[in-house]
């Protein structure tokens, strides 16, 4: 392909969404309304083209005759901020790692955005939705696109922004507004770290371009030998970044809550692309991390934390989004302890990379699909959520039910199903990691073994969703009306779409090392010597996905009255998984209110202080001219007198009167 | 030697945009007077025409800009053209054209005419102030631009806050132009010249011993008479009586036309006798030290007196006052060695603050009208939901005022920091500090303005209705200052290249 169609398609994946977002905001109240979706599908589709195109024609034509300073494929921006010593380039940048993870994003935006069509359908919002969703997905894929750090950070807080905007999407119910103003605060502490790191990379590298802070393997020891504690604290730094976008322990409090927004953008921003953002950003720093065998082992444990808190509290929730949210959390926490095994050796790093990069995208796939039939429930349920209040629902909403079925089973592990392969493989790699490393492997066992419970539980949840929603008595809330409808054909095809995806992606692209073949080639990581099939490891984590899912079953279809007399006689536990470990209140009770008493504090200062203090000076020019104004009754002259005094004052200095 | 009437001559293709200029203003003097009644009323919609008029002039001045040789200094005689007036010339027009634009509303039929020639005048004094090589070319440039503003002020004749706006100005103007004269003068006397380069190649070789008390003298009084133009503390007084009491289109162009010829008339000067920079000696009195007393004065003043004000258009004089403050940094600080240079960061700022300060004016003008004119703070309460546009629009200008991303505002001062803080000295990095502290007061007053708009509920009633012209050109510049923001290279090539 010519240079000039490579800038062209490179330009294109966020090109088509800026422009139908800027369509959409100047032309969508007054000419497009119910058509607004047209624009959105349009630049989608194309940025999904471009896309493939892109992982399948593009990058692979890098692997062979790789340019040593780019190592990937380029298409050259501007030069956004060049003062000085500083030369900051807004340029496009793509290699294995983020073609992978583009077409996952822009494909997954597309379904979504024909899925929010039919769901959206109506709502007073229609175009606002529809830009708000375009602009996310450009600002996603220009992050995904970075070729330097600050153009990254600029973009992490653009997708923060849209996040902030759809979770408040409908800004007039105030839980909405809170969890809108939630996210927004919670990400705030982890974007200071993440801008933090990045300063501190630039005062360190003297440059903020991936080519020469993550690539220049030479350069990268070189700085490694003089800082090694400064490596350190940078990679510490973009890890608490991380952790505020994909949600990671304890700052994962404000995902649970953004289930606010409508549920295609829980299904687009809060599920598939956004809340990997972390989990990129960690990959995309290997190399830095690779010196920071700390941060990586501390990784692998908040990975591992969040993983099994967040699964032991989705146990619980009885609001279909939640359990799924949770669930998410919990998925993201995976990611994270894979990308952690680096610690335990150079060699395991790739085969981390590799499978937390793969299941970040097999869980964009499923995921999406599993959100978006909750999404599909509500809407045949009259926008209820609360699975106490419905049941039995698989013969009323059949496409709904087989799709949520696909997801489900892909989440629980269910063997050759989607997530079974890139859960397996990180399993694997933990257990690897666990024997191999003879500093941390205590620590890595460890981690295994919590990553195996909790495997355990996300199938028990996963399927006790299930069978709680489909399964059991028919019973519908009122607010369903007498005939609850199935999903329109806008939202029905984008479910079957995605639920192919999730019954096949793992098993096409897992037997075959596809995934891992490609992704091998992303500079700064080193290709694997050879691949293996863990059989022992698959059997084991097929057998728990299936007691899991049987455990569920036993629990909600064969004997109903069990969860009560388990909730009873547990009711300690009970009442820590559905409060969620009380996280919230503890949260309040050491950040909310010493932050609020700071507040009040600086309002007492502002009041008694500051406004003092202005006041004196406002009265100041008052006092000032007081004198002149006894002899003189213009203010015109006043202010005369003023300047020559100023002028008068302006030449004793510079005849040196003021000077000793 | 050639004759300054054949240097005329021979500078005529190089005046070629300030001509076009004058040649209109002549005809909108001469012929205005026939398209009025004797009782000075004109036909409706004649002032749309004159508006036209003036924007064609404007336009086709600025092709002939466009089209000229950026940097081809022509050495002597009493112009001079180089990369600072090419640079002045294409901010002079295009914010010019918006300007007139936000004119054409708020003036009579009967009075077009003769404004928008004042206009035009003004932007010509502005580019012979860039032009000028010669002390007597630039006190007449800044003359021409004074004049004209009082004519501008004082035409609208809304009532006696106008007129007293227009006395006052005129007054407190001629004296500091009297000031400037008073430097001017002295200045020749120690040089025996009036050519700005034959008073630098006379200085080339270190000041005249026995006339250091005469040029100290002038420096102080250019700069004080100067400063009375860029608004800075304590030749500031005027500025909040006379915005309070001009329209809008008067009140854009003197919160940003003064500064310019200001700031230019100082670079021009300044060089010349070791006051700009750190090259000169630390010991002894220098302008150096004056000029940031002076900015840190000016800003933290304009900042803490816009605090409390209820008028817009005060709050307006008062940030007028303050960005006044912060570009006067760019004045005393070199910049590091690869770093940001002061006078580039300067320019920069000139160019990005007349564009926001213009487009709130320009909004301010769109949004009101005689019925209900938007005077003070609370008239704007419920904007987001009577004009949603031009509500956002403001709140991007006011933002950009601040210097926040996503506009051009922030890189503005972001350049200002780097310049002062690269430089390395205390007296730059004191000033870096006092700029950011600054900067974050000055968020209070404009940011409480956004939240009036966007959550104060809209008072009951006919809402007024929508200006059109000056909203839209309003809303250009706010569109500018984000795409400035996006990519200001192009922007800051231009302004860099001039090296005093």
């Amino acid at each position: 392909m010519s240079p000039a169609t490579q800038h062209l398609v490179l330009w294109l994946i966020p090109g088509a969404p800026l422009v139908a977002a800027l369509a959409i905001a100047l032309l969508g109240k007054t000419v497009l309304h119910e058509r607004s979706h047209w624009p959105c599908w349009l630049a989608l589709a194309t940025s999904m083209v471009c896309a493939i195109l892109l992982v399948t024609k593009l990058v692979p034509s890098t692997f062979e005759n790789a340019d040593e300073t780019v190592m990937g494929a380029m298409a050259t921006g501007y030069s956004w901020l060049k003062v000085g010593t500083i030369d900051v380039r807004i340029d496009l940048r793509a290699d294995a790692m983020s073609a992978l993870m583009l077409t996952m994003v822009t494909s997954v935006s597309f379904l979504v955005s024909i899925f929010a069509a039919g769901y959206m359908h109506g709502d007073k919002g229609y175009p606002r939705f529809f830009g708000a969703v375009s602009l996310f997905v450009f600002s996603m894929v220009m992050l995904v696109l970075s070729a330097n750090f600050l153009q990254l950070f600029i973009f992490w807080e653009l997708v923060g922004l849209c996040s902030y905007l759809l979770i408040g999407f409908w800004f007039q119910k105030p839980s909405a507004a809170a969890a809108a103003k939630k996210a927004f605060v919670v990400n705030r502490i982890g974007d200071m770290g993440l801008i933090l790191g990045i300063f501190l990379i630039w005062d360190t590298f003297g440059s903020m371009d991936f080519s020469k802070v993550l690539f220049d393997a030479d350069n990268l020891s070189l700085i490694a030998q003089d800082h090694p504690t400064r490596m350190i604290a940078i990679c510490f730094l973009l890890l608490v970044g991380a952790m505020g976008k994909s949600a990671q322990f304890p700052l994962h409090v404000w995902l649970p809550d953004a289930m606010e927004g409508p549920t295609p953008v829980s299904a687009l921003i809060h599920a598939a692309t956004m809340v990997t953002a972390g989990v990129y950003l960690v990959a995309r720093s290997t190399p830095l991390f690779m010196y920071a065998p700390q941060a990586q082992v501390f990784i692998s444990c908040i990975g591992a934390t969040t993983a099994l808190v967040a699964a032991l509290i989705a146990l619980t929730q009885t609001d279909l989004k939640r359990v799924l949210a949770y669930s998410t959390v919990s998925q993201l926490g995976y990611m994270f302890m894979a990308l952690g095994v680096g610690a335990a050796g150079a060699e395991l790093a790739t085969a981390g990379a590799t499978a937390g990069m793969f299941h970040l995208v097999t869980h964009g796939v499923f995921k999406a699909l599993l959100f978006l039939s909750a999404g599909s429930v509500m809407h045949s349920m009259g926008d209820v959520i609360d699975m106490r209040r419905f049941s039995g629902l698989r013969k009323v909403i059949p496409v709904t039910h087989w799709t949520f079925l696909c997801g489900a089973g892909a989440l629980a592990g269910v063997p050759l199903l989607a997530g079974f392969w890139s859960k397996d493989e990180i399993l694997a790699v933990l257990h690897e990691a666990g024997h191999h490393s003879e500093k941390y492997g205590t620590i890595f066992t460890a981690v295994y073994w919590i990553a195996t419970f909790t495997a355990l539980l996300t199938a028990f949840y996963t399927f006790r969703a299930y069978f709680m929603t489909f399964w059991g008595p028919e019973r519908t809330p009122p607010e369903a009306g007498h005939h609850p409808h199935d999903a329109p054909p806008a939202m029905a095809w984008p479910l079957r779409i995605l639920a192919i995806g999730a019954l096949t992606v793992g098993a096409a692209v897992a037997v075959t090392h596809l995934f891992a073949h490609y992704f091998e080639h992303t500079p700064g990581f080193t290709p694997i010597e050879q691949h293996v099939f863990h059989i022992g490891l698959m059997v084991q984590s097929g057998l728990i996905a299936l007691f899991g899912i049987a455990v569920a079953w036993f629990m909600y279809v064969k004997n109903p009255g069990l969860p009560a007399k388990v909730s009873q006689g547990a009711n300690f536990l009970y009442d820590l998984s559905s409060r969620k470990f009380f996280l919230d209140e503890i949260f309040t009770a050491i950040l909310v209110m010493p932050l609020r008493g700071l507040a009040h504090l600086c309002f007492l200062f502002d009041t008694h202080v500051i406004d003092r203090i202005v006041d004196g000076v406002g009265a100041l020019p008052r006092l000032l001219s007081a004198a002149p104004r006894l002899l003189q009754t213009g203010y015109v002259s006043n202010y005369a007198l003023m300047m020559w005094v100023g002028a008068l004052a302006c030449m004793g200095y510079m005849l040196g009167l003021f000077h000793q | 030697m050639a004759t300054a009437i054949e240097q005329l001559t021979n500078g005529v293709h190089f005046l070629a945009p300030e001509l076009i200029l004058v040649v209109t203003v002549c005809v909108m003097f001469l012929t205005g007077p026939f398209f009025v009644t004797e009782a000075g009323v004109g036909a409706p919609g004649l002032r749309k025409r004159w508006g036209a008029l003036a924007l064609v002039a404007i336009g086709c001045a600025g092709f002939v800009w466009w089209t000229s040789d950026a940097a081809r200094p022509l050495d002597t005689g009493p112009f001079r053209a180089d990369a600072l007036t090419w640079y002045v010339r294409g901010l002079t027009l295009a914010l010019g054209a918006i300007i007139s634009i936000i004119l054409v509303d708020q003036i009579d039929d009967g009075h077009s005419a003769e404004s928008q020639a004042c206009l035009l005048a003004i932007l010509v004094g502005v580019n012979l102030t860039a032009l000028a090589n010669d002390l007597v070319v630039l006190f007449l440039a800044l003359e021409l631009v004074s004049v004209p503003t009082y004519v501008l002020l004082y035409l609208p004749r809304r009532g006696e806050a106008n007129q007293e706006a227009a006395i006052k100005y005129m007054l407190l103007s001629i004296f500091s132009s009297a000031i400037v004269l008073y430097g001017m003068s002295m200045l020749y006397g120690a040089a025996g010249t009036t050519n700005l380069a034959g008073i630098a190649e006379k200085f080339a070789d270190g000041m005249p011993e026995d006339s250091t008390t005469l040029i100290r003298l002038s420096v102080a009084m250019l700069i004080a008479g100067l400063s009375f133009r860029l608004g800075a503390v304590p030749f500031h007084f005027y500025a909040p009586d006379v915005f309070q009491g001009i329209p809008s289109a008067a009140a854009a162009m003197l919160s940003y036309v003064p500064k310019v010829v200001g700031f230019v008339a100082l670079l021009r000067l300044l060089p010349l006798v070791g006051g700009l920079g750190v090259a000169e000696a630390v010991d002894g009195p220098s302008a150096r030290i004056l000029l940031a007393a002076l900015a840190i004065a000016t800003m933290t003043i304009g900042n803490l007196l816009a605090f409390r004000q209820d008028n817009l258009y005060r709050l307006m004089a008062y940030s007028s006052v303050a960005h006044a403050g912060y570009m006067m940094i760019g004045l005393v600080v070199e910049g590091g060695n690869d770093d940001v240079s002061g006078v580039g960061a300067l320019l920069f700022y000139l160019a990005t603050y007349g564009l926001i300060t213009i487009g709130v004016f320009a909004l301010f003008a769109g949004i009101s009208s005689e019925k209900s004119p938007v005077r003070v703070v609370s008239d704007l309460a419920g904007m987001s939901r009577i004009h949603p546009a031009v509500a956002l629009a403001l709140a991007v200008c006011l933002f950009s005022l601040t210097g926040l991303p996503p506009t051009v505002g922030m890189l503005g001062k972001l350049n200002l920091f780097f310049a002062s803080w690269g430089e390395g000295t205390t007296l730059g990095r004191s000033l870096a500090i006092v700029l950011a502290a600054n900067a974050a007061i000055s968020a209070w007053y404009y940011l409480r303005i956004i939240g009036v708009m966007f959550f104060d509920s809209a008072p009951a009633g006919e809402p007024a209705k929508l200006t059109l012209a000056p909203a839209v050109a309003g809303a250009l510049c706010s569109i500018a200052s984000i795409l400035l923001f996006i990519a200001p290279q192009f922007l800051w090539e231009a302004a860099v290249k001039f090296v005093p």
